[in-house]
């Protein structure tokens, strides 16, 4: 493809857009969000980066975005008024969910109100078997009642579950039909067997549900980009991550709104993967870590790692895979990322009792962290990085955010040191010693609870604040390389240039075979094929194939590849063993083993070649000057050093021992004593451990 | 905290939970039966090297406050003999700290340079381990011999060689056995991840500061949950909840509290309890405490760590004999309705001093329903543990569709129940009307109703609250009590006992419904704003008649609209009363 592209990445505060040229010139733009209306902020924010390069818009060959549309209108609890057909009898499912709550001990908890309120949900008779027999045929006069009663209501959406419906989804389709029929045609009707063809009757319900109330919000807010955009000049395709971190055109998104609620963070884990395997790294985490939150997610060789088992608005929890029912689940593919609240603008706070805590809650962006000097009077995590010298205690973002280092001092040794009974500088090490702890849960809940040992990993870090603090992570998990991307701060924004169209397709075929043949296998595969071209399009587009397994009476299925060639079983069957035995430390040689379901990814490249957008690191060492230098201290081990400042280029004559500061406009990458820091070929900041020091 | 610093406190404390979270992880994702898979009914925690709890998974309660029992009984036999890749194995609740035969107790050992520096401790509900009835939750079981397969404290492996006796038994004494040792090997599994992460911990910190900062971790437990016990005045609180049963018809057994408080120690005696019975209710002298910890532990903040030394404050006094701490060969396979009964009956002793801070009687513990039978050739065995809804309070609702506050169980879901057994589940939801009344309401009891498919099916009950509803706090009324029925395939509606002391045997075509009690209400009813209660019946939770009877709250002619002057009048007329 020959033209602009642009990658788009919403975020709470900033807007980041990257802009890359055909001749490979890359330019990056940081803009304010707009709450009110995100597309505003958006359009206004490509108009300034088009200037800026000088670019026509009529050039602009694509658009890829990453919005959090979706997540805000279910954190907001805005979403549209959604009814829900389901099967009678079953109309609480929803409001039942699966009855643990996240907490233990707290007799006030307040439960997540249903998305769609009680009076909201209709029951019609008619009932499925498990295998999708019909064991009460759907009442057609009790059908009739119930559209009617949906038509009075005055919904925007409908959702509709029936019991079994992944099974056969015929009883779906005819209330869908009919509802289809009454209902004005700008309704927005989600059958569940559509979005989520499994067994699980809550989570099935949920997801459809969430697709529904999330529906037309979603649609209004794509209408808007594109009429913004069409109005600028503006024609190349727009296209949306999706949280596994394939792209879909809008047409397709509005659809299925469900797929984008981790739209953004599933673009950082994509870039990570790129940029790893160009830089000759398979098995890499990706560390991104913002202002409020810091993330995680394991990509092993070259692969990055998913999940189905996701709750959008749960809150940060570090055991959401295990303690449910804080949010509302989704059963879709969602790149495995594992966030918790420890992020530059994190409170600090010593409590009566002497008992110190980082997170999770945070001043944001307003007030922010006592430094940025913006009212915020609330010691943060930033106030103890710039008390420590780690960050630059003038300005940063190349002179955009003036700091007040006194103030950040201040706050430190009243709010903290004191307290403790400690010097400011080693409560300020100390705040940074107790967040890097808190991050090594998100590292460890995609690691080490997966089986995996992050030793054998790079830790690729990016965001704001991921190069400050990856060092000291990356040491707490014993791992001994870190990654520094170039522009780690609009990472994300670059990862979305690198995105394939991507659709990824589910077949539940457990017991439909006691042992299929190849021929059978390839079958359903082949059709699964078609159904994904059709939605991805187009020549170059490749197919995964992987299969799900599980022992019999598990509940949960372990994923493995296909190899190429005829499916085969037994291969199969041999490759879940070991992948179970790798995951939880045993294999069960003698259990039967079920295949349970089929997958499919299908993937093309967006205008059908891989781009690798170069961005130049900047700011080498504008206005710091040779020799440029500051105290930084680094803790009991480390010590107080007078450590040297620059951009990239303090690199550009070979490896350097640690104490480093590379500050660049969008992030700061610190490089401690006892670690070894170079460039390679593509730019990255390659640091490496020494391990012995602080084993 | 002398000599500790809270930073590398924090942290330690952090890793600790965040290996006890990955056990119960693993245990979840590959354990294969269904009340451990999908109810998750298990539990995990890690302990230090003289078996004081460090640590707790998010799981149940209830159970969690058990392990120091198991503890105590392994520090007692093996404190010389154990060794690297040692298992132990339990479930007796008569000498090793088992609750009831189900639940079975896998601990492992865990030695750092040959120095015993912890325990991986877990304990799950099995789906089966044999006794007179699918489930071994028979409630009309009279001696612990009729429950099944009794593991005194064993070792499973033994210096990492499986003791395959052992397994052979426990294969030969379970109607499920592959179930049953798949579900073993999952709690092994948690045990082996949480030796990894513990000999981790070592690895960095060192034994001697470590064990610094366990110690320092049990202080703090024990500090913060004095602290929170000495914010209640002084005094002593009694309290009387009252189980209705076993048989029909049933004679009441009370439970009978005093939560004596005094300064920053409590204690909580239950004298006055009725003596044990000849039904498998008993509710062994572990789970008793474990209800009485948990319900204390609720009064404090939610970050107090989960190290034993929360315990340390809280006295329980259970006499020897009675339903709460009772002598072999007492049966106890059904004790849960006991113990959770506990937690309320102390709620309802405290709700007289510190009324804010309680909560009004929930659904009273799960309901037990546990059918089996052979289907096509294989044995089936579904043990449903039913949990619906809290009762109100002070400043909230009542919560429906939640697991009871001292468990934390999930559901099994509809589709699957019926994929895997020969069973319909014909409704399951929240019934109007049964959340006692009150300024905040109780929460919804909940339906679930089956209709059997198989030729034969045995099936066994129990269930509570039906002669006894649970209790309002301030004026609200009780909640909704409780309703089982049987309806043979040809043949009319009958009751069934809150407690049968039968099985029953169930043909193609037959149903049953079972529904729990509602939560009870806090403060008046009279005084809950009327457009709250409007908004109760346009969401089908509280009919107009009620509204009117219970509220004193008017609806117009459509029903749509609080009737504010026929309201006020209503509410007038019932204050001059």
């Amino acid at each position: 493809m020959v033209g602009v592209r642009l990658g788009v990445d919403i975020g709470g505060t900033f807007t980041d857009i990257v802009l890359s040229e055909p001749e490979g010139a890359t330019r990056r733009l940081k803009v304010l969000s707009t709450p009110d209306d995100y597309s505003r902020g958006i359009l206004d924010g490509i108009s300034r980066a088009l200037t800026q390069a000088g670019a026509d818009p009529a050039a602009v060959a694509d658009l890829v975005h990453a919005t959090t549309v979706a997540t805000n209108t279910i954190l907001e609890q805005k979403g549209a008024r959604t009814a829900l057909v389901t099967t009678r009898g079953f109309r609480d499912v929803l409001e039942m969910r699966r009855l643990r709550i996240p907490v233990l001990y707290d007799l006030q908890y307040r439960k997540p109100p249903p998305l769609v309120p009680r009076r909201l949900r209709f029951e019609v008779t008619g009932r499925l078997g498990p295998s999708g027999a019909e064991w009460e045929p759907l009442d057609t006069a009790d059908l009739a009642r119930v559209v009617a009663q949906v038509a009075e209501a005055g919904v925007e959406s409908v959702a509709v579950s029936l019991l079994h419906s992944y099974a056969d989804p015929a009883h779906e389709a005819r209330v869908v039909a009919a509802l289809r029929e009454a209902l004005p045609a700008e309704i927005f009707v989600c059958p569940s067997s559509e979005i989520l063809p499994e067994i699980r009757e809550y989570e099935r319900t949920s997801t459809a549900v969430v697709n529904a109330y999330v529906g037309p919000v979603v649609a209004r807010y794509m209408a808007a980009l594109e009429a913004g955009l069409t109005a600028r000049g503006i024609a190349g395709e727009v296209h949306i991550m999706l949280s596994n971190g394939g792209v879909m055109g809008v047409g397709a998104a509005r659809r299925k709104p469900a797929y984008l609620v981790e739209s953004g963070p599933a673009a950082g884990v994509i870039a990570s993967a790129r940029a790893a395997r160009a830089a000759g790294h398979d098995n890499v985490i990706s560390f991104d870590m913002g202002g409020t939150t810091a993330k995680a997610a394991m990509i092993e060789g070259g692969r990055v790692a998913k999940t189905t088992e996701y709750e959008v608005g749960a809150g940060i929890n570090l055991s959401a895979k295990l303690v449910k029912g804080g949010g509302y689940p989704v059963k879709l593919p969602f790149v495995d990322v594992s966030e918790i609240g420890a992020g530059g603008g994190s409170l600090v706070r010593v409590d009566d009792g002497g008992r110190i805590t980082v997170g999770p809650e945070s001043a944001g962006a307003d007030p922010g962290p006592v430094c940025y000097g913006r009212g915020g009077t609330a010691a943060t995590l930033t106030d103890a990085l710039v008390t420590l010298g780690y960050i630059n205690p003038v300005a940063i973002a190349d002179g955009a955010i003036r700091l007040d280092a006194a103030a950040a001092r201040a706050a430190i040794e009243r709010q903290v040191a004191r307290p403790l009974a400690m010097p400011a500088q080693a409560a300020a090490h100390g705040v940074l010693a107790l967040a890097c702890a808190t991050m090594t849960r998100a590292v460890k809940a995609v690691s080490t609870y997966r089986g995996r040992d992050p030793r054998d990993f790079t830790l690729m870090a990016f965001g704001g604040n991921g190069p400050v603090v990856a060092v000291e992570v990356a040491r707490a998990l014993a791992m001994r390389r870190v990654l520094v991307p170039p522009a780690p701060g609009v990472f994300s924004a670059v990862g979305l240039l690198y995105s394939d169209l991507e659709h990824e397709l589910t077949r539940t075929v457990l017991g439909r075979w006691a042992a299929p043949t190849p021929g059978e296998l390839d079958a359903v595969y082949g059709a699964m094929a078609d159904e994904a071209r059709a939605i991805v399009g187009g020549a170059g587009t490749v197919f995964e194939r992987a299969a799900e397994l599980r022992y019999r009476g598990q509940a949960y299925e372990l994923p493995v590849s296909l190899a190429p060639g005829p499916p085969d079983l037994a291969a199969l069957q041999r490759a879940f063993a070991d992948e179970h035995e790798r995951t939880y430390g045993y294999r069960s040689d003698d259990e039967p083993i079920e295949l349970v379901n089929l997958k499919l990814v299908a993937r093309r490249p967006v205008g059908g070649a891989p781009t690798r957008p170069a961005i130049s690191g900047g700011g080498e060492g504008e206005g710091k000057g040779e020799g440029a230098s500051r105290e930084v201290y680094f803790g009991p081990d480390g010590g107080v050093h007078r450590t040297p400042l620059g951009g990239r280029g303090l690199l550009a004559a070979g490896p350097r021992e640690g104490p480093l500061v590379i500050e660049e406009p969008d992030a700061t990458c610190v490089v401690p004593p006892g670690s070894r820091a170079r460039l390679d070929d593509a730019g990255n900041i390659d640091i490496e451990i020494d391990m012995t020091e602080h084993a | 905290m002398a000599e500790t610093d809270p930073i590398t406190f924090e942290v330690v404390r952090n890793a600790l939970a965040s290996i006890a979270d990955e056990m119960a992880l693993i245990v979840m994702r590959s354990a294969v039966s269904p009340v451990v898979r999908d109810t998750m009914d298990y539990s995990t925690a890690l302990c230090d090297g003289d078996g004081r709890i460090i640590a707790q998974g998010l799981t149940l309660a209830v159970q969690l406050g058990a392990f120091p029992y198991i503890m105590d009984v392994i520090r007692e036999k093996h404190a010389d003999d154990a060794q690297p890749g040692d298992v132990f194995i339990a479930n007796d609740p008569y000498g090793s700290g088992g609750q009831h035969l189900p639940d079975i107790y896998i601990i492992k050992p865990i030695f750092a340079d040959g120095v015993r520096c912890g325990y991986a401790a877990t304990m799950a509900h099995h789906c089966d381990v044999g006794g007179i009835a699918p489930g071994s939750v028979a409630l009309h079981a009279t001696d612990i011999h009729q429950e099944g397969l009794r593991l005194p404290l064993l070792k499973l492996y033994e210096a990492g060689r499986a003791n395959d006796t052992l397994f052979q038994v426990i294969e030969r004494n379970t109607r499920l056995p592959g179930q049953v040792l798949g579900d073993i090997q999952a709690q092994l599994a948690a045990c082996r991840a949480a030796e990894r992460g513990l000999l981790e911990l070592h690895r960095r910190h060192g034994a001697a500061r470590l064990e610094l900062y366990l110690t320092a971790l049990q202080d703090e437990a024990e500090r913060r949950m004095r602290a929170a016990i000495r914010s209640i005045p002084d005094g002593a609180y009694r309290f009387t909840d009252w189980i209705d049963g076993v048989g029909e018809p049933p004679q009441p057994l009370a439970i009978a509290v005093t939560v004596t408080v005094a300064d920053d120690e409590v204690t909580v005696d239950f004298a006055g309890t009725s003596a044990q019975i000849d039904a498998a209710i008993n509710c062994p002298i572990a789970m008793s405490r474990s209800a009485t910890f948990c319900a204390i532990r609720c009064l404090g903040a939610e970050d107090i760590p989960n190290a034993e030394g929360y315990m340390r404050p809280v006295t329980v006094k259970a006499p020897a004999g009675t339903i709460l701490n009772p002598l072999p060969p007492a049966a106890c396979g059904a004790r849960g309705v006991i113990g959770y009964r506990v937690f309320d009956a102390i709620m309802g002793a405290l709700a007289e001093v510190v009324p804010e801070r309680v909560i009004a009687g929930g659904e009273g513990g799960p309901t037990l329903f546990s059918v089996g039978g052979t289907h096509e050739g294989r044995q089936y065995v579904l043990t449903e543990v039913l949990v619906s809804t809290w009762g109100a309070r002070a400043g909230l609702d009542g919560l429906d569709g939640v697991s009871n506050p001292a468990a934390n169980l999930s559901n099994y879901p509809v589709e699957l129940v019926e994929a895997e057994m020969p069973l319909k589940v014909t409704r399951y939801g929240l019934v109007p009307d049964s959340g006692g009344a009150g300024r905040r309401r109780g929460g919804l009891a909940a339906e679930r109703a089956f209709e059997f498919l198989g030729d034969k099916s045995e099936f066994t009950l129990r269930t509570d609250r039906r002669d006894h509803p649970p209790y309002g706090i301030a004026g609200g009324a009780p909640g909704g009590a409780s309703a089982n029925s049987f309806t043979p395939a040809a043949g009319v509606e009958r009751g069934l006992p809150t407690m049968p002391m039968q099985s029953f045997i169930a043909r193609r075509g037959d149903c049953v419904s079972l529904v729990s009690a509602g939560g009870g209400g806090y403060g008046e009813p009279y005084e809950r704003e009327p457009e709250r209660v409007l908004d109760d019946v346009l969401e089908g939770r509280v009919s107009p008649g009620a509204a009117a009877e219970h509220y004193g709250v008017v609806l117009d002619a459509a029903g749509t609209a609080v009737n504010a002057a026929a309201t006020r009048h209503r509410r007038a007329r019932r204050a001059a009363e």
